[in-house]
């Protein structure tokens, strides 16, 4: 298959992700950890449901990986903003 | 037949721990609950800050370990962003001035060659820095590194020397025969070992409550935000001199002022982004986000570098650094019990001392010599 970009935010490729899962990551934290896959500005919000999909599909389905938790802020906010009481 | 060791924990310790072992020819297993870097090491800063450490036998293994540091990417064969950045410390009241002169008169008597400088000089070496500093430290030989890239690494080197890696595998006790540590217990087997190396950073203490041995780690909580990328305009690592106050402190009072122990620590990454800590509490295992503490980490940030008020945060997050009562790490065996060893406790320290704390290890669980005083570090001295 060709590859193909998965995390834009990152520019994290499909063959980065798999080379993860191959080395050991088995949660989204770990894909996260080591390519940087849902570090960027939109925080994994479009490509952590396709990085599940594929731990799934390599863990053969049994266990779902956890949800990575919401972070605050939920979405970008200015420090300006954030500071002001 | 060689030596064999395991080593409970695969954050910056326990995969140094494990890389210098292989080098030192030992058959290695390191058992990992979750994953590389899934503890403290994956929720922390880049600073090598020797700056920051108290004179002493802190900063005579952070200067050791600095010195590993910057053969470790050749050595490794990896980008570890290692960079020597030089570091300051600001200060924004006399009252830090006071405290910073004396830091600097001590640590130049120990052989570092910090300087202070004027706020006007800091902000010609660092430009966005506020006007309104009245001064600041600089040395040149601080530096930084991606503490993720190292921690994958070591634990990549290791297994390429052979180590066996088990992730996904709680230690769930440690198995012992007439005081002997003689191997772990797994939920799904028993692994045997002449020696037990165990590097659970915060988690440490749990292993040896059930022998009766008392060891002193306490996670202290730190705060940091992530900023989206910016272009890159950090040319130097910055601590304020509120952060140096708050990490010397050894408890926290009740009636102190800043129950939350924040102070600056910025650095930014090599895609751009801010890491902007930091804070320093007694929360327990607890790792949910402040957002009290979020908004004075925010205040500090943009009192020191004004410009950041329109910078945007996309995440914030909190770590548990391993504290221990007198701020050194533990390195070494623990009386009465064969066998095993500790290395964790690092509090604040863990990414700058990670070289030469598995270096030690290393030499101490294989019977070599590493010409250091290895009571200093040791469990008995509490
Ligand atoms: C906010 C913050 C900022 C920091 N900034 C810096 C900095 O700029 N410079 C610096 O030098 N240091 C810094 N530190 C400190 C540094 O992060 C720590 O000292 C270091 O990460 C500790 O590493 P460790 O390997 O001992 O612990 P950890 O990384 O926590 O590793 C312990 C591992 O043990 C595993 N484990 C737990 N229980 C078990 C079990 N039963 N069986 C098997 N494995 C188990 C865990 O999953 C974990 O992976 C910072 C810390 C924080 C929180």
């Amino acid at each position: 298959m060709d590859d193909m970009i998965i995390c834009r935010c990152e520019g994290v490729y499909l063959s980065d992700i798999l080379k993860a899962i191959e080395e050991g990551a088995s949660s989204v934290p770990g894909i996260k950890k080591r390519v940087r896959a849902g570090m960027g500005y939109c925080q994994g919000r479009v490509c952590q449901p396709v990085i599940r999909d594929m731990l799934e599909s390599k863990t053969g389905g049994e266990k779902m990986p956890p949800q990575q938790r919401a972070q605050t802020p939920v979405r970008p906010v200015l420090l300006d903003d954030m500071i002001r009481r | 037949m060689s030596y064999k060791v395991v080593v409970a924990g695969g954050g910056l310790i326990g995969a140094s721990t494990a890389y210098y072992l292989t080098k030192s020819g030992a058959e290695v297993t390191l058992i990992e609950s979750k994953d590389i870097a899934s503890g403290t090491s994956g929720a922390c800063d880049r600073a090598i800050m020797l700056q920051s450490k108290k004179p002493g036998p802190t900063l005579d293994l952070a200067i050791e370990s600095i010195a590993l540091y910057k053969e470790l990417e050749a050595e490794l064969e990896t980008e570890l962003e290692y960079r020597k950045s030089g570091g300051m410390i600001i200060i924004e009241t006399p009252e830090e001035m006071a405290a910073m002169e004396h830091m600097v008169e001590r640590q130049q008597k120990a052989g570092i060659d910090v300087k202070l400088i004027t706020g006007k000089e800091a902000q010609e070496r660092q430009p966005g820095l506020s006007k309104d500093l009245i001064g600041s430290t600089w040395w040149e030989e601080d530096a930084e590194v991606n503490p993720l890239k190292v921690s994958f690494a070591m634990a990549n080197a290791a297994k390429s020397r052979g180590a066996k890696i088990k992730l996904g595998t709680p230690v769930k006790r440690l198995l012992t025969e007439n005081n002997r540590v003689i191997g772990v217990e797994t939920p799904t087997e028993k692994i045997y070992a002449d020696a037990v190396v165990v590097a659970m950073g915060v988690w440490t203490p749990k292993l040896f409550e059930p022998f009766g041995v008392d060891v002193p780690i306490i996670p202290r909580q730190g705060h940091i935000l992530v900023s989206e990328r910016m272009p890159s305009f950090l040319h130097t690592g910055i601590l304020s001199a509120a952060y140096i106050a708050n990490k010397l402190k050894r408890n926290h009072q009740s009636e102190d002022p800043d129950p939350f122990g924040v102070g600056l620590a910025i650095g930014q990454t090599h895609s751009g982004s801010l890491l902007i800590g930091g804070s320093r509490q007694f929360t327990g295992y607890n790792t949910e986000t402040n957002p009290e503490v979020i908004r004075k980490i925010g205040e500090a940030a943009v009192r020191a570098f004004p410009l950041l008020a329109k910078a945007r945060i996309i995440r914030a997050f909190t770590g548990l650094r391993p504290y221990t009562p007198d701020g050194m790490p533990i390195l070494g065996p623990v009386e009465g019990m064969d066998g095993v060893y500790i290395a964790a406790g690092h509090e604040g320290d863990g990414v700058a001392l990670a070289p030469i704390s598995g270096k030690i290890m290393a030499h101490m669980v294989c019977g070599e010599n590493s010409g250091m005083d290895i009571n200093t570090f040791s469990l008995s001295r509490f």
